[in-house]
């Protein structure tokens, strides 16, 4: 029967590249009906797996994961793609397994939904869970955040593999206390930067401790609740970190961690703790350091995430925004940029983005500065528009172009330095609109521009 | 000048889908209209203040382990609210605050949060956590004596029965239960509703129904609110209500 069902989910991989068709999901959610939602128990799988999970920067931290054991001559399996439900790495095993279900590499290092570690991991042993934040993303997809974050901790609960937690993030720390007979328990730290404050800057949640009640003292707010915290009553925080990120310099940019100094080309705080994660998991299987720095200082990324745009001689930089938080970052980097610019906000409601799109209200638009005219598109162009209308900017200087191309049209109309945020399902038609706005008007397209 | 005290209770904990949205509606809206609007906080441990001495009491939507840790605390604060409520303090309620006002609130496990009883409606989560009532939800309300529609954003798992004066009839989307007739909780002074999104951003009328209430409160000759700028709210809802209530 097993057998049976790898050889059928096998000719429908090979059917869908005969149509040239990418085989991502779809063998691996035939595969699950037909082995009744025990798909990824076929697999057999000797060697070890790190599963990279969290709300921000699975990707990043997955692919950095992937390149320190390929540099280091492993044979290794990674879904690059993003492919990151139970479906997805079902199809990418059955890509690379035997007809006896053997999946033959020296490691698998998958990116894995938050909301299905439990399902996927009861299936596979697991050598290694990296948990980075949590925060508030398509709610109403996975429930309320409460009960995903309880569903990987009951996981966690009989779990004694390496755990590598973010110690700076209260709702991903607590994951450390689930298992108290796990002595591999790791949390990675960083100290404050530059722009860290005292009080709380953007909407967040889980300010309160998650074992006794009692509100967290925060030392510092690195970004919305990601910082230095403690209770003060049960004294959840108290840890000793595996690895601390310091001397963080985000104009050159820089930071050492555990002794050794990095220049990373991207310059968020949000990519110092990516790159924290990537460093504890060096650390943790003995990567050579020659190895692990030129991962981490060559890392950059593509796919609307700071990619760069001519439109014309008008310099576009998209970024993706999927949560306040990180259309928080963008604001940010927009505002510390001298000069006016101009903003073009796409947003849509479909069904990956969450279908509602009132996460808009926690983005803090009152921080405004020189931003001389708004675009809005997308499925919900309307409401970011009231968003930011009701934010006190002047509705006169708000422009709304629910269709993408006539919207890039409208951004380019103008001179001077352009931004572009594009929730999830916006960001690749944005960045073909801006494509053809560039092909069609001279300006390239490369994130080097 | 005239002045709107609104006293927003458990900002902090109770903030689900924008909710913390409205008071900046709310802000918005009066000073467009030269009305003078002061939001204060109340949370877990604050001075217990003056109910009476507000026009209007805002409680938002939370998740289960927040509306655990606040239930006693709310506790304290009954006698506060209730007599302000029955000198004429607005009430307006989403969600999470929707249902402590209720009789009681017991969750997907069975625990029992006890809640301020001020109105006899009570909730109820079905044991599996996987039925939810999630999506967009358009209602049809009557505000001021006219017939107004509603859209928001409703995700909640709590079933609330036993509700008399709903604030409105469903006209798609879930309601007070999977599938039902009826949405929310409503009296001259109370709104109470399942609508996130948040719920003033498309609803206008909502917020200057309650702005009308709050400024006219006591006084001898009513005064209509100065009518403001509202085409982008108006091409948001059309979006939305042609897209729902197309058949």
């Amino acid at each position: 029967m097993k057998r049976l069902q790898i050889l059928i989910g096998k000719i429908i991989v090979k059917m869908l590249r005969l149509l040239h068709r990418n085989a991502g999901n779809l063998p691996g959610i035939i595969l699950w009906h037909i082995s009744r939602h025990k798909a990824v128990s076929m697999f057999r799988v000797d060697c070890p797996i790190i599963a990279i999970t969290g709300t921000n920067g699975k990707t990043s931290v997955t692919n950095c994961i992937a390149q320190l054991f390929e540099k280091s001559g492993k044979k290794i399996i990674t879904n690059r793609e993003g492919n990151n439900l139970d479906t997805g790495i079902c199809s990418l095993l059955l890509r690379h397994c035997d007809m006896k279900g053997r999946v033959k590499a020296d490691m698998l290092i998958l990116e894995t939904d938050e909301s299905h570690v439990p399902v996927v991991y009861s299936q596979l042993k697991l050598d290694t869970l990296i948990v980075l934040d949590f925060f508030r993303d398509q709610l109403d997809r996975n429930g309320e955040m409460e009960t995903l974050i309880q569903k990987i901790n009951g996981f966690c609960k009989t779990f004694d593999g390496n755990l590598i937690l973010n110690g700076d993030d209260p709702n991903t720390a607590r994951l450390g206390r689930a298992n108290p007979d796990n002595r591999n328990v790791k949390y990675f730290h960083a100290e404050r930067y530059a722009f860290a404050t005292d009080k709380i800057f953007e909407a967040s949640e889980g300010r309160f401790c998650p074992f006794c009640g009692e509100p967290l003292e925060y030392e510092y707010y690195q970004y919305s609740h990601i910082g230095k915290f403690r209770c003060p009553k049960c004294g959840f925080g108290d840890y000793e970190p595996y690895i601390t990120a310091s001397g963080i310099d985000l104009e050159k940019p820089v930071f050492t961690a555990d002794g050794h100094t990095y220049s990373p080309k991207l310059n968020s705080i949000y990519n110092v703790y990516n790159m924290t994660a990537v460093a504890a998991c060096a650390k943790l299987y003995g990567i050579e350091q020659r190895i692990t720095d030129s991962v981490i200082s060559k890392y950059t990324v593509k796919n609307g995430r700071m990619e760069n745009f001519m439109l014309g001689d008008r310099k576009a930089t998209l970024n993706l925004a999927k949560n306040p938080v990180g259309a928080n970052m963008t604001l940010r980097v927009m505002n510390e940029m001298k000069g006016e610019k101009e903003l073009l906000f796409v947003l849509n409601d479909n069904i990956a983005d969450g279908l509602d799109v009132s996460w808009i209200w926690d983005i803090n638009f009152s921080i405004f500065e020189r931003v001389t005219r708004v675009v809005t598109s997308g499925t919900r162009a309307y409401d970011i528009a009231v968003r930011i209308k009701c934010s006190g900017y002047d509705p006169a200087k708000i422009v709304v172009r629910p269709d993408l191309d006539e919207a890039v049209a409208e951004l380019a109309s103008t001179e001077g330095r352009k931004f572009v945020i594009a929730n999830y399902t916006a960001v690749q038609p944005t960045r073909a609109a801006l494509k053809r706005y560039a092909a069609k008007h001279g300006g390239e397209s490369n994130e080097n521009a | 000048m005239k002045t709107l005290k609104i006293l927003h209770m458990y900002a902090d904990m109770l903030d689900l889908y924008g909710d913390g949205g409205n008071m900046e509606i709310m802000k918005y809206r009066c000073g467009k209209r030269g009305i003078e609007c002061i939001v204060d906080k109340y949370s877990i441990d604050s001075e217990m203040p003056d109910f009476s001495a507000y026009d209007l009491i805002y409680i938002g939507g939370g998740a289960d382990l927040e509306q655990q840790h606040i239930s006693a605390d709310l506790m304290k604060c009954r006698e506060g609210i209730v007599k302000a409520y029955e000198a004429g303090t607005f009430l307006f309620l989403i969600c999470g605050g929707y249902q402590l006002m209720g009789k009681y609130y017991r969750d997907a496990d069975g625990n029992e949060i006890k809640g301020l009883g001020l109105f006899d409606y009570f909730t109820v989560a079905p044991s599996s956590r996987k039925l939810r009532c999630i999506g967009n939800i358009v209602i049809s309300a009557d505000i001021g004596g006219k017939a107004v529609k509603i859209v928001g954003f409703e995700n909640h798992g709590g079933q609330t029965q036993g509700v008399k004066t709903p604030f409105g009839r469903v006209l798609y989307g879930n309601g007070n239960c999977a599938k039902s007739k009826c949405e929310g909780y409503f009296e001259k002074n109370v709104i109470a509703t399942y609508l996130h999104g948040p719920c003033l951003s498309k609803n206008p009328e909502v917020a200057d129904y309650m702005i009308s209430y709050c400024v006219n409160r006591g006084e001898a000759e009513p005064v209509k609110l100065a009518a403001i700028d509202d085409e982008l709210e108006k091409q948001c809802r059309k979006v939305m209500l042609d897209r729902l209530l197309k058949k």
